[in-house]
């Protein structure tokens, strides 16, 4: 196995372990208060967000990985 | 205009019909501005946006949107002609186009999660796009991890001079108005086809109560007519029009991470993307944010943005010194670039009660006010001696939205 084949393993590895430890993680419903606040939440910025990727990706040469709207706290 | 004309009309019966047909509804109205300046490039873009959006059931929401893109400004037609070194105003062409972009989407809800779709229609003088997206939301561990899967299949159609006598790249004259195309009628306008794929998956997570964290992948592929037509480069002895490969595949990742700052009740953002495509433009994007709530009412967000970029395999600042190849751009997307963004917004939603309003059917009203200021580096990229002289930009965005 290269040291290319061996890092891309790494890699996947250490995603399933992160994905593994998210069955852990246990905020409770009652804990969500700050996750729920729209501070918290991704994409909270809306259609001003979404109206300055579309202004800097005709301006720069790369675009995507933008911003997905929910915030992992069961508020939407 | 016709069909601009017609879904003005479907929108503004939507708006009023909205708020009676659904117990709940949203209107949001918003336009932004973006400004270039500094030399005598200047460019205006102008994005109006209308979305109404219904929910006729728990589990179903219908929207219906329509955006337009009104640019007006200069651009220089033939880049790095032997003029553009004295002043590169005499070589440029003004430019005033408007495109328009009607949406409609459906997303049905679950406990298990969510579906939706979308298709959007884009049309201009000498460009017109379909695009469906569909997507799907799943929350799991207690809702604490949130998977979100879409993918993007979009056919668009560029107008070009039709020039069938044109074997090689180098002899291809460049389009200079767009009269006539899209009309089937004018043999001199021809089409060319462009397809698209966007692949897009994203993991949200609440580590704490106060700690959530975003990874999004994203990857694009770009398939048929990349070039502008209205372009065209100096190759030494003569100009052809650009000539950008047929095919780009784009690969982007994103993550994000949001902590909520208890005593001040505010939270800060940060979020780093690294970009990377088979033209062997790289990029690294990092945004750093801090948001506070004023009063439950108003949120103030102040933020900054870095962006650096390599420039493209077959880029070149001077093709007629330093040909790359097979093929030739005029893009400055494609060369070097550093950008640095400041900017500013806030958000102010008032709901019955509050400040003694009294909102009628409303359940709430929102101002959004948004402003950055950019500027922007080329160190690799001039107009044969000079350099970019439109380096600066302002975006503003104004936005009001009216939830029933």
């Amino acid at each position: 196995m290269d040291s290319r084949s061996s890092s891309k393993l790494g890699i996947l590895l250490l995603l399933l372990l992160a994905l593994a430890a998210t069955g852990c993680v246990m905020v409770q419903p009652a804990q969500r208060e700050f996750l729920a606040d729209p501070a918290m939440t991704f994409g909270s910025e809306g259609t001003a967000g979404a109206m300055e990727e579309h202004v800097l990706s005709n301006r720069e040469g790369s675009a995507g990985a933008g911003a997905v709207t929910g915030g992992g706290c069961g508020c939407n | 205009m016709r069909t601009l004309l017609s879904t003005v009309s479907v929108l503004l019966v939507a708006l009023v019909a909205a708020p009676a047909l659904a117990d709940t509804a949203e209107i949001d109205a918003y336009s932004t501005l973006f400004y270039e300046f500094g030399g005598p490039l200047e460019m205006l873009v102008v994005n109006p946006q209308v979305r109404v959006r219904v929910d006729p059931a728990d589990e179903v929401q219908i929207t219906a949107a329509y955006e337009a893109d009104i640019v007006s400004g200069a651009s220089v037609a033939v880049v790095d002609s032997p003029s553009a070194d004295v002043d590169v105003i005499s070589s440029a062409t003004q430019l005033d186009d408007v495109r328009s972009v009607v949406t409609g989407g459906l997303t049905l809800n679950s406990p298990f999660g969510r579906l939706r779709g979308s298709y959007s229609y884009g049309f201009e003088s000498d460009y017109t796009s379909h695009s469906f997206t569909i997507g799907a939301r799943s929350e799991v561990f207690e809702r604490n991890t949130t998977f979100d899967l879409s993918y993007a299949r979009g056919f668009d159609s560029v107008c070009d001079l039709n020039q069938p006598r044109a074997q090689e790249a180098v002899e291809r004259r460049r389009l200079d108005v767009s009269d006539g195309c899209f009309d089937g009628e004018n043999d001199l306008r021809t089409a060319h086809d462009l397809a698209l794929q966007t692949f897009q998956g994203s993991w949200t997570q609440a580590w704490a109560p106060i700690f959530v964290t975003q990874l999004t992948l994203t990857a694009q592929l770009v398939d048929g007519f990349q070039s502008n037509p209205y372009r065209a480069v100096w190759l030494g002895r003569s100009a052809a029009q650009e000539h950008h490969p047929d095919n780009r595949f784009r690969y982007a990742a994103s993550l994000g991470a949001r902590l909520w700052i208890e005593p001040l009740s505010g939270a800060l953002s940060a979020r780093v993307r690294v970009y990377r495509d088979n033209w062997d433009v790289r990029s690294i994007t990092a945004e750093a944010a801090y948001e506070q709530s004023i009063d439950g009412a108003v949120r103030v967000r102040v933020r900054g943005r870095y962006y650096t970029q390599g420039a493209a395999a077959f880029f070149s600042d001077d093709y007629g010194i330093r040909p790359v190849g097979q093929y030739f751009t005029g893009d400055r997307e494609l060369s070097d670039q550093e950008s640095f963004m400041a900017g500013l917004s806030l958000v102010w939603t008032l709901t019955p009660g509050s400040e003694g309003a009294n909102l009628g059917p409303l359940q709430a009203f929102r101002l959004v006010l948004k402003a950055d200021y950019i500027h922007h580096e080329f160190p690799g990229f001039n107009y044969v001696r000079a350099s970019v002289p439109n380096n600066n930009s302002i975006m503003g965005t104004l936005g009001i939205e009216l939830i029933f």
